[in-house]
Order: structure tokens, then C-alpha cells, then sequence
């Protein structure tokens, strides 16, 4: 039966964030494979359908004012990465960048939404890439989200004395479940060799990369360091069904016998069953979710939008539509234009990866200063879920 | 949306934008609610059945009925010195006590005998959705019934058109059919505009202003049971 309390109610009033030991980032990093695209060439990478050019996917692309993405595979659809060597690139580059060596690092929390194989998990084919000794592991599978569960398990980790350096990585290689083969002889292709906008969408939407950050007990010693204060998920896939999903159909998504392995893979992937698809109506419901959760921690005191110096969000404003936009304003809670900060336009939408290639690039943007909050916000779509993380500029003494 | 310039709010406005904000929430868990009944669950999971819209049909019309009744006790209910909002209920109740009709015509449109709305029976959360209503609305200045209005129009501005679209393609019926769910959504645009001027016409001071979300919550809730309680 359903809880008498509202959904959005269970949640932060409790918890201590910050309390306790204080856990920095002092490392992030970003790895964009191969060259900007341009969003003519994108087809070139992950290629064309019969039918030609997609008047959806440009619709997508005014949409979400992404410029420029990168691709882990050549022009010629050849591979030239793997997720998990993404992330371990850019894991070596954020330990570099905290100034500490591979063997510094006692815990990894790896976060994709799929990985190069059904198993095992992510975080194990990133530690291959990596190479070396020992570590602690923990894998993440999600969709954006997922990016903050392997955050919350590093900040944790080094929180509790349980690691003394910990990795939180994240790394997309979406564009290979954009290739054609996805969806050639499957019913996602109507009688005029259309793709369904459900899957169309996503093709020029995600692109590849990875991004990582580093924690330690102790900022840097030099230059700037973040504080982590607090990081808050929120699910509410105990009301929406799925919003994003790959490995059913529409109609199979919520049985407990649609996933694709029932039917076997040869009649999954007739069905349409394998491609990334996205609802478009629920969508609309999940967005409202997504700001209900947020005015909820306004109105709880959890984030004070005058308080927040940077918002990072891979949901650009402009793709806000103006009712979301018009409500934020009316109930005092719209964190000003001017304050978002995103890479969104030249690094692509990048999953789970994005939120730590846009604090990378803030990072390097020269626009931090001691003592300036940044908050992070990273809605998932998958089934309605959102993370927060709060974090605060620190200099060294 | 255009630039974005960070309006500054005067206090009166802040106190407005905070019952709002509040108000907000109280919709985002409802919405979140409704998503999870068994009815809507059928809707967007694709096994609506033309008995689960007249079941439907039947239990909104007792509450659109009840609508226009209750908001006009709460017009009587309201002194002198907010005739404004006096008037605005009034008008309110005006525009919406004859919707119902269209509701039955709805039924009878897709197949169902018009005895048969008529004299069907308020299910357990209809009936107590109605007595809540008729019982705020009873009060002097029943100021709180505005956060009861954020819920049932938010459901027509914001949930209607998605659920009549839905109705009529999982059913194939004509939108003559689906007239009241599809009316509904094109009537209440600028939904929160004009919440925040009836706000503004009662200046909430703290009691009022958790009046109004604890109505809203209350309302809220009473709602879903009634969808919650649909049963073809």
C-alpha cells in the first residue's frame, strides 16, 4: 500500500552533512576522446539510417544547444577507447592533478550507465585499465546519478578513516549504442524506415568521455581544494515507472518478465528491446519531480539559491522550458543565469561524466574564489531520481 | 526562456513566493502519488479499459459537482474586508457548476447510459474528499481552501490534456469524448500567476499561510485515496 507521508518528505532532515571530518576534492579531471564534433558531422561517427538525416534529432539538438561532443569511435565507427579506459585516463589525470601517484590511491568508486560488459562490474574493468596494485572497489550502474553514488561512497570512505585517498570516476561510451546495427530489423524502424523519436532522440543527444575526482582528508597545499559539505540522492522510482531505459520495450519495462534476457537475445534485439529509449511524456512528469525535490530542500533550508555562487546542472536553462523557469522565479528559488556554470555547448551531454567534466572545467575557469559554494545538481531520468552535491571553495592556509 | 534577471522580491512578495514554493512541494509529492495508483498505473502502462474511464468519470463528476457548491459556502463564508476574493470565488463557482454535465456527456459519448453516472455512488475517498471540502469551506474566511484550489487546478492545468490524450488514443475515441480531461488543460493556463494574486489578496500571515499548505496537504491526499479507490 502506499506510505501516508508525501514521497518527497522521507529524506535530509537528520543527516549531519558536513559534520564530522572534512573531506576535499583535491583532484578532478576530464578525458574527451578524439576531436569536437560539429553537429554535422555527427552521423559520420555514429551513423546514418536509411531514411537519412533525422528532422527529430535536429529538434534535439535546439533543444539541449550542444555545439560540439566527442566520440570514443572514429569516423569510421572503429573504436578507439573503451569506457573503462576512459575512466582509468581520467582517473591518472585527476591523481596527477591532486598531485599524488597511482599508488596513493587505497579506494575506487567507479559510475557508468553501461559499461563495456555485462559483467562484472565497471569499477573492476577501470581498476584493469588502471593496472597496479590493491584497491577497494565499488561499481555504480545508473544513468546520471550515478556519477553522485560513487561520489557519496568515496566521500564516505574517506569520511570514516575507511581510505585514506579515494577516486570517485564516471564514464560514458554512449555512441556505440547509436550505431545503426542498434536498430536495423528491429521494430523501432516504422514501414518509411523511420527510427522512433523515443530512441532518435538519445542518438543526438549523449555523447562519450569521462571524468573523475579525487578526496583526501587534507586540501592541498597549494591552490585551491573543495570542500565537500553534503550530497543528497533522492529516488522516487517507488511512483514513476522507467523514463530512460535500455534492455526492453515500452510495454515490457515495468513487467517482471520484459526484461530482454526472458525473450533471448536474438528476439530482444527484433523487438527493439536492446536501444537506449526515452519517454517523452513521462519526461515532462520526472522534470516536475526533479523540482519538487529541490524546492523541498529550499523550503527545508538545505539550499539557500542565494548562498550558491556556482550551479552546475547538465540540464542547460535554456532547455528548461519557461513554465519551470517561471515557477523557480515565483516561488524565490531560481538560482540566477549568471551563476550557471556549464560546458554543456562544447563537451556534450556525457551521462554520468558530466558533472565532473563541468567541475573540471570550472576548476580551471579561474572564476573560484575561497569560501564561494557550488552546487551540483544531477537529475537522472532513468527513473526519477536527482542528486545534490554542495561543495565550497578552499584555498590553502 | 529569455536572460534571466534575478527579480528582487519585496518581503510581502518573499512571504507569497515561500507559501508558493510550499505549495509547490505539496504538488510535486501528489503528482509523485498519482503516478504510483492503480489507475493511472493502467493509463501509462497501457491496460486502461473503456470500464476504467467511466469508473473514472463517475468519481470526478461527484467532486466537479461539488466544486461550485463548495466554493460558493466558501464565498459566503468570507467578510468584508476581502471581497475581492469573495467575488473571484463567485465567479469561480460560475464558470465551473454546470462542468459536471459535460463530464456526463463524456460518459455517454464513449458508451455509458447516462442513469448510470447519475446515480452511481461516491466511493470511499470521494466521499471523504467532499466532506473534508464542505467542512473547510464552513469556516469563517476559509482561507485555507486556496491551497485545496492549487491541488485541483494544478491536476486540471497540469495532468488533464496528458491523461485525456492518453485516454483517447489507448481507447480510440474521438476527443468528443474526452471533451471535459482535454477542456480543462486549455481553461487553466497561468495556473501559478493566478494563485499568487488571490494569495495577495488575503496577505497570508503565518496562521493563514500554514493553513493554506496544510489544506493543500490534507486536499492532496484526499484525492489520491479517491483515485486510489477506483475500482472498474
Amino acid at each position: 500500500m502506499l506510505a501516508t507521508e508525501s514521497p518527497l518528505e522521507r529524506g535530509t532532515a537528520n543527516r549531519s552533512g558536513g559534520a564530522g571530518v572534512p573531506v576535499y576534492i583535491t583532484g578532478t579531471a576530464a578525458f574527451l576522446p578524439g576531436e569536437p564534433v560539429a553537429c554535422e558531422q555527427m552521423e559520420d561517427f555514429i551513423g546514418r539510417m536509411p531514411a537519412g538525416c533525422s528532422a527529430f534529432g535536429r529538434r534535439a539538438l535546439r533543444w539541449n544547444g550542444i555545439q560540439r561532443r566527442h566520440y570514443a569511435l572514429g569516423a569510421d565507427g572503429r573504436w578507439l577507447h573503451s569506457n573503462a579506459s576512459m575512466c582509468a585516463d581520467a582517473v591518472r589525470a585527476a591523481m596527477d592533478v591532486a598531485g599524488l601517484d597511482l599508488r596513493d590511491l587505497d579506494c575506487l568508486a567507479a559510475a557508468t550507465t553501461q559499461g563495456d560488459l555485462l559483467v562484472p562490474g565497471h569499477a573492476s574493468a577501470v581498476h584493469g585499465e588502471l593496472g597496479g596494485g590493491t584497491l577497494e572497489l565499488a561499481s555504480f550502474q545508473s544513468v546520471c546519478a550515478s556519477s553522485l553514488m560513487a561520489a557519496k561512497y568515496a566521500w564516505m570512505a574517506v569520511k570514516s578513516g575507511e581510505a585514506g585517498c579515494a577516486a570517485a570516476v564516471a564514464g560514458e561510451f554512449s555512441s556505440r549504442w547509436f550505431r545503426p546495427s542498434f536498430y536495423q530489423g528491429t521494430e523501432l524502424i516504422d514501414a518509411k524506415g523511420r527510427l522512433a523519436m523515443a530512441a532518435d532522440f538519445l542518438r543526438f543527444t549523449l555523447s562519450d568521455g569521462a571524468g573523475a575526482v579525487v578526496m583526501e582528508r587534507q586540501p592541498r597545499s597549494e591552490g585551491l581544494s573543495l570542500k565537500v559539505d553534503w550530497i543528497d540522492l533522492t529516488s522516487l522510482a517507488g511512483q514513476f515507472d522507467p523514463c530512460m531505459w535500455a534492455g526492453a520495450t515500452p510495454e515490457g519495462r515495468t513487467e517482471r518478465d520484459g526484461a530482454w534476457s526472458c525473450a533471448g537475445p536474438a528476439a530482444a534485439h527484433a523487438s527493439g528491446a536492446i536501444a537506449l529509449q526515452q519517454d517523452f511524456t513521462l519526461l515532462k512528469s520526472v522534470i516536475r519531480a526533479w523540482i519538487g525535490v529541490y524546492l523541498q530542500k529550499v523550503d527545508a533550508g538545505r539550499i539557500d539559491p542565494a548562498a550558491v555562487d556556482h550551479l552546475l546542472c547538465h540540464y542547460s536553462a535554456q532547455s528548461l522550458r519557461e513554465e519551470i523557469v517561471g515557477l523557480l522565479e515565483a516561488t524565490d528559488a531560481m538560482i540566477p543565469q549568471e551563476r550557471w556554470f556549464t560546458t554543456l555547448q562544447d563537451s556534450g551531454n556525457v551521462g554520468s561524466a558530466s558533472i565532473w567534466i563541468m567541475l573540471d572545467g570550472l576548476m580551471r575557469s579561474g572564476r573560484l574564489k575561497a569560501g564561494q559554494k557550488i552546487l551540483c545538481i544531477v537529475p537522472e531520468s532513468g527513473r526519477a531520481m536527482v542528486g545534490f552535491m554542495m561543495l565550497e571553495v578552499v584555498e590553502a592556509a | 526562456m529569455g536572460a534571466a534577471v534575478h527579480i528582487v522580491l519585496d518581503p510581502a512578495e518573499i512571504e507569497i513566493a515561500v507559501v508558493l514554493r510550499k505549495l509547490a512541494v505539496v504538488w510535486a509529492g501528489f503528482e509523485a502519488r498519482l503516478e504510483a495508483t492503480p489507475l493511472i498505473r493502467k493509463l501509462t502502462r497501457g491496460r486502461f479499459e473503456l470500464a476504467d474511464y467511466h469508473a473514472f468519470l463517475i468519481q470526478l463528476r461527484q467532486q466537479v459537482k461539488d466544486g461550485a457548491l463548495w466554493m460558493s459556502r466558501a464565498a459566503s463564508n468570507i467578510d468584508e474586508a476581502h471581497l475581492e476574493l469573495r467575488s473571484l470565488l463567485m465567479r469561480h463557482a460560475v464558470t465551473e457548476h454546470r462542468d459536471f454535465r459535460l463530464l456526463e456527456a463524456d460518459f455517454v459519448v464513449s458508451g455509458g447510459e447516462l442513469e448510470a453516472i447519475r446515480g452511481a455512488e461516491k466511493n470511499l475517498g470521494s466521499e471523504a474528499l467532499s466532506a473534508w471540502m464542505f467542512h473547510e469551506a464552513s469556516q469563517p474566511n476559509p482561507f485555507g481552501l486556496l491551497g485545496a484550489m492549487f491541488i485541483i487546478e494544478g491536476l486540471g492545468s497540469i495532468k488533464a490534456v496528458e491523461w485525456g490524450a492518453r485516454v483517447a488514443r489507448r481507447l480510440d475515441l474521438p476527443n468528443e469524448a474526452v471533451r471535459f480531461l482535454l477542456y480543462h488543460g486549455e481553461n487553466d493556463a497561468g495556473h501559478m500567476e493566478e494563485f499568487a494574486a488571490m494569495l495577495r489578496m488575503v496577505a497570508p500571515e503565518a496562521t493563514t499561510a500554514a493553513r493554506i499548505v496544510r489544506c493543500a496537504e490534507v486536499t492532496a491526499r484526499l484525492y489520491a485515496l479517491q483515485i486510489e479507490e477506483i475500482t472498474s
